[in-house]
């Protein structure tokens, strides 16, 4: 038996490997999305030039123009405007309908594992009504009812993801109310309004930052959509998926333009889905475990 | 050298990371014998058994050496244990509800391990699964090859898997606590089956459990773990007769059974005072010593070597045997 | 092989019982089999009589499925019985007034098997200690109160900042039964406190409910599959088979003269470390 030879294993560098890329996702998510949050912010205080008002003398210019960091488009509107301003919509409407879902779907996914079983078939059954119908339908139809805009966008979405959450949020609470702390509040006489609010709210906090920020990314993706069919936002708004649209019509005259939003809209997804990834490790151990 | 030997290990560390869970693990298990390996949770019992299957948790290193029918388990590719699993070795989970898949029939999960290693056709491995489930003594296993897993009792579930074990006539078992998951009344009676089934084979057993009057029903030598190290082991009798090590003895004493108590109430059993030791932040020298009486500055600065013929203890005071103490 | 010897523990006869449960039976309605024939029922408890005594330690062993959570639940309050009365000091928990109601649910606290499922993982545990008293609304000297129940249990203070993933098993078992005890209670419920605990740990809990009955004059009842375990903490041993009590006794009078088939077959599956070496355990 060689004893001596233990202390020199455990003073071994450790592989650390393994840990890096888990905190990388993190990171480069944060950044990302970062770099996005102040640019829309910024565009509050300070734009190149007005996005809305077309310069004919100044049309199509190529990137790398004086004034025009990225060019024109063929009204000779600045690129770079444009997306500082597009920033603001996709965010303001990505955030806004993964806000409102994650506020329904908290509270119909609380009411569904925690008020009995008629109300978990009601809520449950309702929302899988819900998830069959197309969203890009559902969006369709509030934009014919109520017209195009961010707000309707917000509710379009709200009324797609809503369900989703719902269903995460009653699992992971179902999960939390089988634990004996439950069982032990209750016996001490909480209420199950308290033990909601109080003992589960907190134990799926992670679960749900982490779904918020999924969401977030699918609501830009989904907003890009349904701007660049035409029943997003218009002008003087402006989106990034609005911008796809008007550069489709001048592909054939000049290709750049449909790759600045394009390329807007998969790094600020990219970093959102990142940062979701990297939350989900950071805040729930167990689950980071299990995905080893 | 290792022919007389079911199992060698020598110096097995197992760690992760920072964390060093089995630290320079050595013992050999005799063809047909049978040893019990005691320990409590984070002792690293559990991870010295998936270290011994090649089967050690995503992130978790195996280093050392294994030696089983001549070759050393730790060196061998995936694809070759996995050949092994079953065949030479095989082992018996805790739980034996997870351990079997819920959507097959018992009777496939059996045969098809025999068709797999025995490559026999589809029809003997079904006859020799019902001839196990009636080894194990489990009702009409004509019909019960047929159930799924839900269908049946926790007892019938482990007999179950104990069969699947014994299924290739392998020459090592393995058992990470086969019975705590166990209804008590059913758990003699498992035990009972398995022993019978490990001594008409000749089979050799690993089993692991924290246990104590299991170990002492089913195996005759037995090594304690603590902190992943082996502090004392021997021959169950004189291991559990007269324990030499100050851990040993505060199992013996701390575990409520009818050796020790009174049954009117009167008696109070010694407690281990402290805690299992978590992996971060393992004590210096014995591992033992921050809960021990008999520990010196020597137990905190050095650590003690398991040394000796058959009967070792890994302490600097050890405890004095039952008639020498009376004698002083 | 034990260190020191008290005295045997009291059965309290000439006490009024605090806790008791009266011909109580549970039965549950299944799902219909064929769809116009009536819902099976299944009967889990069955006539069930049941008392503690203030100062008394009494055991309930049976094995998994012969009506222990069921009758723990209805004991507790967390569950109303079908037919038959759970009393509290003589009166019916689910006919008295509402102030009589409040002082069972302080009275009546539980223990349960897992410590780490049963303290909230996000909560600070002096934040945990508190909440019974939160709930009960009961008025005092909080803080004076949540360091008393420490000394009780053996912990120190510097315990209340932190999470409970900082602790052993053993250490949360405390804390959990520090919990239990904030309230002020009468009656202890233990449902398999010590089997989820590592082995070295097992013989601190014990002795701590042993020393919490003596010392606090609280009824214990403990519930356990495992004889020789509540054969060590309780004087009066109720066996549990198939929805009904099948036999009471001292454990002395249990073990030595089992009369129950169910009280056979619990004695007759401990394993001891002398008959295991003596190689007729598994005779």
């Amino acid at each position: 038996m060689n004893n001596s030879a233990i202390p020199a294993v455990q003073a071994a560098d450790p592989p650390t490997r393994r840990r890096l890329p888990r905190n990388a996702s993190l990171i480069i998510g944060l950044v990302l999305t970062g770099i996005f949050l102040l640019v829309a912010l910024a565009s509050f205080f300070y734009l190149p030039s007005n996005p809305n008002v077309p310069d004919i003398r100044h049309r199509l210019l190529p990137a790398g123009a004086p004034g025009h960091w990225l060019g024109t488009d063929v009204l000779g509107r600045d690129i770079v405007a444009q997306l500082m301003v597009g920033a603001r919509t996709s965010i303001l409407v990505g955030a806004g309908g993964a806000t409102l879902s994650l506020l329904f779907g908290t509270i119909t996914g609380l009411a569904a594992a925690a008020a009995g079983k008629l109300t978990d078939e009601t809520i449950s059954r309702g929302a899988d009504i819900m998830l069959s119908i197309p969203g890009m339908v559902t969006a369709l139809v509030l934009a014919a009812t109520l017209g195009s805009g961010a707000l309707t966008t917000i509710l379009a979405l709200t009324a797609f993801f809503t369900p989703s959450f719902t269903r995460v949020i009653r699992s992971a609470a179902m999960g939390v109310l089988q634990e004996d702390f439950i069982t032990a509040a209750r016996l001490y006489g909480r209420g199950r309004i308290f033990v909601l609010a109080r003992h589960v709210l907190p134990n799926i906090a992670g679960v749900m930052i982490v779904q918020f920020t999924l969401y977030f990314a699918a609501g830009i993706l989904t907003e890009a959509g349904l701007s660049y069919l035409g029943v997003g936002v218009h002008r003087p708004s402006i989106s990034w998926g609005m911008m796809l649209n008007e550069a489709q019509q001048q592909v054939g005259v000049s290709s750049p333009l449909a790759i600045w939003p394009g390329f807007a809209i998969v790094l600020l997804v990219l970093g959102l889905n990142l940062l979701g990834d990297g939350l989900r490790d950071v805040l729930d151990p167990k689950l980071s475990r299990r995905r080893g | 050298m290792s022919g007389a030997n079911a199992l060698e290990v020598h110096n097995l560390v197992v760690r992760h990371d920072m964390l060093t869970a089995v630290r320079g693990l050595s013992f050999a298990l005799p063809v047909g014998g049978r040893m019990g390996l005691v320990g409590e949770s984070g002792s690293g019992k559990t991870l010295t058994a998936l270290a011994l299957m090649g089967l050690l948790p995503m992130g978790w290193q195996a280093d050392g050496s294994v030696l089983h029918d001549g070759v050393d388990l730790i060196r061998q590719s995936d694809r070759a244990l996995a050949h092994r699993r079953g065949r030479t070795i095989s082992m018996v989970f805790q739980d034996p509800l997870s351990s079997l898949d819920p959507v097959r029939r018992v009777g496939y999960q059996v045969s098809s391990v025999i068709r797999r290693h025995m490559k026999t056709s589809r029809r003997e491995a079904e006859r020799q699964t019902i001839e196990l489930f009636r080894q194990m003594s489990l009702p009409r296993p004509e019909q019960l090859v047929r159930a799924y897993p839900h269908e049946i009792s926790g007892g019938q579930r482990q007999r179950i898997m104990i069969a699947m074990a014994l299924a290739c006539y392998p020459q090592l078992i393995i058992a990470d606590e086969p019975t705590t998951a166990l209804d008590v009344t059913v758990q003699k009676q498992v035990l009972r089956l398995l022993n019978g089934a490990v001594e008409q084979r000749g089979c050799a057993l690993l089993m692991i459990t924290h246990d104590l009057p299991i170990i002492a029903a089913m195996c005759d030598t037995v090594a304690v773990m603590y902190a992943g190290r082996i502090v004392e082991m021997g021959p169950v009798g004189q291991v559990f007769r007269s324990p030499r090590h100050h851990y040993t003895r505060g199992l013996l004493e701390s575990q409520p059974t009818m050796d020790n108590i009174a049954l009117d109430g009167s008696s109070r059993l010694t407690s281990i005072p402290g805690m299992v030791p978590p992996l971060h932040s393992l004590p210096t020298g014995c591992a033992f010593h921050p809960r021990c009486a008999a520990a010196t500055e020597k137990c905190v600065a050095e650590v003690p070597t398991l040394e000796g013929g058959t009967r070792r203890a890994a302490c600097w005071h050890p405890v004095e045997s039952m008639a020498e103490a009376a004698a002083s | 092989m034990t260190t020191h010897t008290n005295a045997p523990l009291p059965t309290n006869e000439a006490m009024r019982p605090i806790l008791e449960m009266r011909q109580v039976t549970q039965t549950y309605t299944l799902a219909r089999q064929k769809l116009f024939e009536a819902r099976p029922t299944l009967t889990v408890l069955d006539h069930i009589d049941f008392d503690v005594r203030p100062g008394e330690a009494v055991g309930l062993v049976g094995e998994s499925g012969s009506g222990k959570t069921t009758l723990t639940r209805i004991l507790t309050g967390m569950e109303q019985p079908r037919e038959g009365h759970v009393l509290f000091d003589g009166r019916d928990v689910w006919t008295a007034e509402p102030s009589h109601r409040q002082l069972f649910r302080r009275s009546v606290q539980v223990v349960m098997q897992n410590p780490r499922s049963s303290l909230d993982p996000r909560m600070r545990l002096g934040a945990s200690l508190l909440e019974p008293l939160r709930s009960l609304r009961i008025e005092g000297d909080h803080a004076a109160r949540v360091y008393q129940v420490l000394d009780q249990v053996g912990l120190s203070r510097n315990a209340l900042e932190r999470f409970p993933h900082e602790f052993s098993g053993g250490q949360l078992q405390r804390i959990a039964i520090a919990r239990a005890l904030m309230s002020g209670p009468k009656v202890l419920i233990a449902d398999e406190p010590v089997s989820a605990l590592d082995v070295s740990i097992q013989a601190q809990v014990l002795n701590l409910l042993k020393d919490l009955v003596r010392d606090l004059g609280l009824a214990l009842v403990f519930i356990a599959h495992d004889l020789s375990v509540v054969a060590y903490t309780t004087s009066r041993v109720s066996v549990m088979s198939a929805g009904r009590i099948v036999e009471i006794g001292k454990p002395l009078d249990l073990f030595t003269h089992p009369k129950a088939e169910a009280t056979r077959n619990l004695v007759g599956a401990i394993l001891t470390v002398e008959s295991g070496l003596a190689g007729n355990a598994l005779a």
